[in-house]
């Protein structure tokens, strides 16, 4: 059992705050990404939870265990840096064994490890060669390697593939994943890629300056943000928010924006009737939204700005009331720059953010 | 276009050629020229010549020192003077009166033949008579010759007595026609009186200096001879074997006490690195004055009644005090700068690899031993390469504590040849010495600390 515990954890440095009063429970072999924008405190709180840089309050526990001022070797733990932090006069046997040997582990057993921890990373070649001479690609399975071969019960990940080229990430990241499938260790894995925090994670948290915003599921954290900037974040185009005013009207209410009112679903509707003033934000991703070319029941109209073909599906900018939103649209919907369109936004897709605190108020 | 280019790409060349022409000028020339002294004898041989004209063959050569035996001797218009001081001259005077037919004679004649009978207030001969040969072989009348030269025609002759008007006076170099006095066979040649020293008789001499160079193992056998080389050799090669070691373990300790970033390990970077600022006849006179009979230790020692009455430290009899007095100021004043290049080298490996063999479980010794060290390598290299090539050069603190002569060194000898003795030839072949052990060690260390491409820190 290695459940990570992070308890109310805080660090500054200096006057700036980089992670604060962070409370997360990473449940035993759960694969949790800490995914945010650069400088969000997502390595610090690895830092943290590694016993690389020394909380300032808050307490960590590992496997139940109070590791809080424990040096980072004893935390029973393995990591792979961002810059690999490969022993350079070493050569990959000795990296991969390095840490079996600090920690006197017999020669045949670190063999043992050593070799399968190079086969599982296809990296037998290499065994007896320098890091000197090897590529980026090579550097990392070397990193990896050595993390694996520790066959720690967390597993720490800052950036892995961040230093490597596009193609070669792209392949890493699905070999990773099959990769620590296998392996039964607590992972936690930080990177700004919210791609590789969504196709890898069994759960994201999303940070920002120095908060977690939000930690579910990766369908969850898309589908249903819990907040303004996680919506915005998560999601390529960001989803898009329109600024709407509240109109109490018999009874019901509605949000009111560029001449057409949206009525929430019912299970909002008690929430957007208890809020304090009369504004109120509808997101929703561009890819939730029907786009017509005739006018229907319950349908905005729409002007095309920009046209940009993605070959699966065409990404429209188009102006509604004055603002730009994005829609994506089935690319056989012929469209062209200046073209009227009308849009319809179903109700279980829009989510209602109250722009005084930027949360969502109704999250599944 | 194509000129363009080519400017283009002159540029970089034309950026360093500041350098080159500083490191020709100021660098290699004078070290070439300093350090050629010490296998090339500038004065080596005497050329001798078929004519006693600069520009007449050359029949032969004689080394300098060589012994000579004089068969002739002439005069010639004098040469360039290059310094010669010791050169033999003498006067030509132009004379005019009447010859031995009753014509007039106008021509020159060697001092010699010529009494001076009155001058002008400035001392210059204005008349004369010529002089009488004795014997009754000798030819009674003197030769006038058309050009201040023997071997200028005769103009005229004159009779032994003769009234002459003296107008005009040359002075003229003697030269010889000599040939080696070992060795009979050889030709003999003439030179110029200035690179000749006469014996008194008039018919032998020696080579006094020659004017062709050549190289020669002199210099340096007289070094290897001298009775100081061997103490001086000694000391310096003790020296460095006490100190290198003490400075390296000293300096690596000092530079991971600044490399663990505790408290005050900037104010440590300072203490440390403050004798670097002090110049080495400083440090010595320093360490002199706590060594020294009425010296801080001394007054310490006495203090604490270890010992009764002051101690002699640095005295002839006690060398092996003021080798120890020695290597101690240099342990103090150079070991930080073994310390700032290994400083240099640890802040070279990045934090995460260090952190990295810390997560993995090394310790504190084992990430020392592990990781630093090797890492290291590159660095201790450039620093024990310098530190050996300046060991070499130890001086000032050697004789602040020494004076020079009890407690000898390479640098040491060097000085002393060049300014005590005069002698740059053999002060030279010591700083050639010196260069010649300092390359040695380097690629000494190069070689056997060999710093593989792999240690480099990516």
């Amino acid at each position: 059992m290695a459940e990570i515990r992070l308890e109310h954890v805080t660090k500054s440095f200096g006057d700036k705050v980089a992670v604060h009063d962070a409370s997360l429970t990473i449940a035993d072999r759960e694969f949790l990404v800490l995914l945010g924008p650069s400088g969000c405190g997502k390595t610090t709180l690895l830092r943290a939870i590694a016993g690389l840089g020394m909380a300032d309050s808050g307490r960590i526990a590992i496997g139940g265990r109070d590791v809080t001022y424990l040096p980072p070797g004893r935390r029973q733990i393995s990591m792979v840096f961002q810059s690999y932090a490969i022993f350079p006069h070493m050569t990959v046997r000795d990296n991969i064994g390095f840490g079996l040997l600090m920690n006197k582990v017999d020669k045949a057993e670190i063999s043992r490890r050593v070799n399968s921890a190079a086969e599982l990373l296809h990296i037998e070649d290499l065994l007896d060669r320098r890091p000197s001479a090897m590529s980026g690609g090579q550097r990392q399975r070397v990193a990896v390697a050595r993390a694996l071969a520790m066959e720690a019960k967390v597993l720490l990940m800052d950036e892995p593939l961040s230093n490597l080229d596009a193609l070669l990430r792209l392949e890493m990241r699905a070999e990773l994943k099959r990769l620590l499938a296998d392996v039964e260790a607590t992972t936690v894995y930080v990177t700004h890629d919210q791609i590789e925090a969504l196709s890898m994670g069994d759960r994201v948290a999303v940070m920002r300056d120095g908060e977690i915003q939000q930690c579910d599921a990766p369908n969850t954290v898309y589908e249903s943000p819990s907040n303004r900037f996680v919506g915005s974040f998560i999601g390529n185009p960001p989803m898009n928010f329109l600024d709407g005013t509240i109109r109490r009207s018999n009874g019901g209410v509605v949000a009111a924006v560029a001449h057409h009112e949206f009525s929430p679903a019912a299970e909002v509707r008690p929430l957007i009737e208890g809020l304090r003033g009369d504004r109120v934000t509808l997101g929703i991703r561009a890819e939730n939204m029907e786009t017509l070319t005739d006018p229907g029941p319950d349908t905005v109209p729409a002007r095309v700005e920009v046209v940009e073909p993605l070959g699966a599906q065409n990404l429209l900018t188009v102006q509604v009331g004055g603002r730009l939103m994005k829609v994506s649209t089935h690319p056989t919907l012929p469209v062209a720059v200046g073209d009227g369109l009308h849009i319809r936004f179903p109700a279980d897709q829009i989510r209602w953010i109250d722009p005084a605190t930027d949360k969502v108020l109704y999250t599944r | 276009m194509r000129v363009r280019a080519w400017r283009r790409h002159m540029v970089p060349y034309l950026l360093i050629a500041p350098a080159i022409v500083y490191l020709a000028l100021f660098f290699a020339y004078p070290m070439y020229e300093g350090l050629v002294l010490a296998v090339y004898d500038e004065d080596a041989v005497l050329p001798v010549r078929a004519e006693p004209t600069l520009d007449s063959a050359e029949v032969a050569e004689i080394p300098q020192g060589g012994a000579l035996l004089i068969l002739d001797r002439q005069s010639q218009a004098m040469i360039d003077d290059d310094g010669a001081t010791d050169l033999l001259t003498e006067q030509w005077f132009r004379v005019s009166g009447t010859g031995d037919t009753g014509a007039a004679v106008d021509g020159w004649v060697s001092e010699a033949r010529i009494r001076v009978r009155s001058e002008d207030a400035a001392g210059n001969p204005l008349a004369g008579t010529v002089r009488p040969r004795l014997g009754q072989s000798a030819d009674p009348l003197t030769d006038v010759h058309a050009e201040p030269n023997d071997r200028s025609g005769v103009v005229g002759r004159l009779e032994q007595r003769a009234p002459v008007e003296i107008t005009e006076v040359a002075v003229l170099e003697v030269w010889f026609l000599v040939r080696p006095a070992d060795d009979p066979g050889e030709a003999a040649g003439w030179a110029p009186s200035r690179y000749l020293q006469v014996f008194d008789d008039g018919e032998r001499g020696r080579v006094h200096r020659g004017t062709a160079g050549e190289f020669t193992t002199a210099f340096i056998e007289r070094m290897v001879d001298d009775r100081f080389f061997g103490p001086a050799l000694r000391t310096t090669l003790l020296i460095m074997a006490l100190l290198i070691p003490l400075q390296l373990v000293l300096a690596l300790v000092m530079a991971l006490v600044i490399h663990a970033r505790i408290r005050l390990s900037s104010g440590f970077l300072y203490v440390f690195a403050l004798p670097i600022g002090m110049s080495d006849l400083a440090v010595g006179i320093l360490f002199f004055s706590i060594f020294t009979g009425n010296g801080l230790l001394n007054s310490v020692l006495d203090g604490l009644g270890i010992i009764d009455g002051p101690f002699a430290f640095l005295t002839a009899e006690t060398t092996n005090w003021i080798i120890f007095a020695i290597v101690l100021a240099e342990l103090w004043r150079a070991t930080s700068i073994v310390m700032v290049i290994l400083v240099a080298g640890l802040q070279a490996i990045p934090d995460e690899t260090l952190e990295a063999a810390e997560l993995f479980g090394a310790g504190y010794w084992q990430r020392v031993r592990h990781i630093m060290l090797p890492l290291l390598r590159p660095s201790i290299q450039v620093a024990l390469i310098l530190r050996t090539i300046l060991a070499f050069q130890v001086f000032a603190v050697v004789i602040a504590l020494s004076g020079g002569d009890v407690v000898t060194v390479l640098a040491n000898e060097s000085f002393r040849q060049y300014y005590d003795l005069r002698n740059d030839n053999v002060a030279s072949a010591y700083a050639l010495f010196i260069l010649l052990l300092s390359i040695a060690s380097a690629v000494f260390y190069l070689r056997s600390v060999r710093a593989e491409s792999e240690v480099r820190p990516t």
